[in-house]
């Protein structure tokens, strides 16, 4: 699972931190995504997906 | 082809303050897009289908300002969603200025981190309720309290003006006072106004220091904008959030099988129960509100430049194309998704506190009071005339 996100479309709702804290982080400076693993294990796939799912941005992109 | 006589006239009257009016389903089905009265008697649209309303929430052709504001469509006499806001011209970027400035102090990692003080609180009011008599009021001994305390700090309000601003906050959101919903908020404006200047001279770490130095370095933040910025915060940080605890209560107490599901594992069923709350919880019910930047056609009807639209994020939020059983409380329902905090560039930058002191609460009640019960039907409960909804009280028993 490979995981891409866009901060230029990123609004730092926090969501996918909410979802999936040890792949997506907010940065300090300014609130928005801070990718912490891109190629996550399988076992999260739901998480992450869930997380790509809610972002009100739809700024992550989850590809197999 | 619409005419006077075929616009609906909002707002839709509802059974009680948990149900909808019936009259959404009819209207996602046929006529997902319709033209409606607003209670001010302006011509808006209504939407009240999942996939428009997520969809208008995510497109920048849609704003809360207008090209000629004096001509726009009122929505209400309360002095909040009652009509364009900001400036036609520079709304995008004044906008995502505001969210550079407020999404760090807002963050999910940041709100996490007052959990443990939230909970301290959360025990403290309750064992205040349980030492003062066999029926309390949770609404003025719990819900109210708890967002009141937690926006403040985060803003550096002082808590001892809470009767002050929140008093404000019901007068300016008020649908029957008129004009007066205006008045109530140039109050609000002058008490903000006077709070600023008496913090600049010592600036601390809240959010409104943060605003009142970005506002001090950059020429192109208005001081009228950073004001009413400071007013939307406050207002909506306890607002919003004292309601949905109530409505929680309601859902979870109303149905004895709910309630008695999270206390067999709050830790492990909070989260599911506060995502149901804040897909089905509906305290005001009339909608985001947007203007057209240019015209659209969509879902069948064309949206001409200047158009209001009313978001119904209640009716989307029970839409049985997206919702298995839309209408009945569920947290283990398979759709994990919901519109509670808007969606798009505007999606409510207060979702992740609100969702942690929605789980404190509830985890809370359900292990410290697990015979709790509702004192007085719901069909009996007060229930608020404002935009913002709700209940006024929450007579509760656990013996």
């Amino acid at each position: 699972m490979k995981v891409v996100v866009d901060q230029g479309k990123c609004v730092g709702a926090g969501q996918c931190v909410l979802a999936a804290d040890d792949v997506f982080d907010q940065r300090d400076s300014d609130g928005l995504v801070d990718l912490l693993d891109a190629s996550p294990p399988a076992e999260r796939s739901a998480d992450v997906r869930h997380a790509a799912a809610v972002c009100p941005a739809s700024a992550i992109v989850v590809e197999d | 082809m619409s005419t006077a006589t075929e616009r609906l006239q909002l707002p839709l009257p509802r059974p009680n303050v948990l149900d909808l009016a019936p009259l959404y389903e009819v209207l996602r089905r046929e006529a997902p897009i319709a033209p409606v009265t607003t209670p001010a008697g302006d011509p808006a649209w209504l939407v009240t289908r999942y996939e428009e309303v997520r969809l208008l929430l995510g497109d920048k052709r849609f704003g809360r300002s207008h090209p000629s504001p004096e001509e726009a469509s009122r929505i209400t006499t309360a002095a909040v969603q009652d009509g364009p806001t900001g400036s036609y011209e520079t709304e995008e970027a004044d906008h995502a200025r505001m969210r550079r400035l407020l999404t760090p102090a807002f963050s999910a990692k940041r709100m996490r981190m007052l959990s443990d003080h939230m909970e301290r609180l959360v025990e403290g009011y309750i064992d205040q309720l349980t030492s003062s008599g066999d029926v309390v009021d949770l609404h003025a001994g719990l819900a109210y309290p708890l967002p009141v305390a937690m926006i403040c700090r985060l803003l550096g309000v002082p808590e001892s003006d809470h009767e002050l601003f929140s008093r404000l906050s019901e007068r300016m959101a008020d649908l029957t006072i008129g004009a007066e919903a205006h008045t109530a908020r140039e109050e609000f404006f002058r008490y903000m106004v006077g709070l600023v200047e008496t913090k600049r001279s010592s600036l601390g770490e809240d959010v409104i220091s943060d605003l009142v130095r970005a506002q001090d370095e950059d020429p192109s933040f208005d001081y009228a904008e950073m004001v009413r910025l400071c007013v939307g915060l406050l207002f909506a940080g306890h607002e919003t959030t004292v309601n949905r605890i109530g409505l929680g209560t309601l859902f979870l107490l109303t149905e004895r099988s709910r309630w008695e599901a999270l206390v067999a594992d709050p830790d492990g069923r909070v989260d599911a129960v506060v995502e149901e709350i804040m897909r089905l919880g509906a305290p005001g019910d009339l909608g985001l509100l947007r203007y057209a930047h240019e015209d659209v056609d969509i879902a069948g009807v064309t949206i001409r430049r200047g158009d209001a639209l009313v978001l119904s994020i209640n009716a989307a939020n029970r839409d049985a194309s997206v919702y298995s059983d839309a209408e009945s409380f569920d947290p283990d329902r398979p759709e994990r998704t919901h519109l509670g905090f808007g969606h798009g560039a505007h999606f409510c930058i207060g979702a992740s506190l609100a969702r942690t002191e929605l789980r404190v609460v509830f985890a809370a009640l359900a292990k410290r009071l697990p015979g709790l019960r509702l004192a007085k039907e719901l069909d009996q409960l007060e229930v608020r005339a404002t935009l913002t909804g709700g209940v006024a009280e929450l007579p509760v028993t656990w013996r």
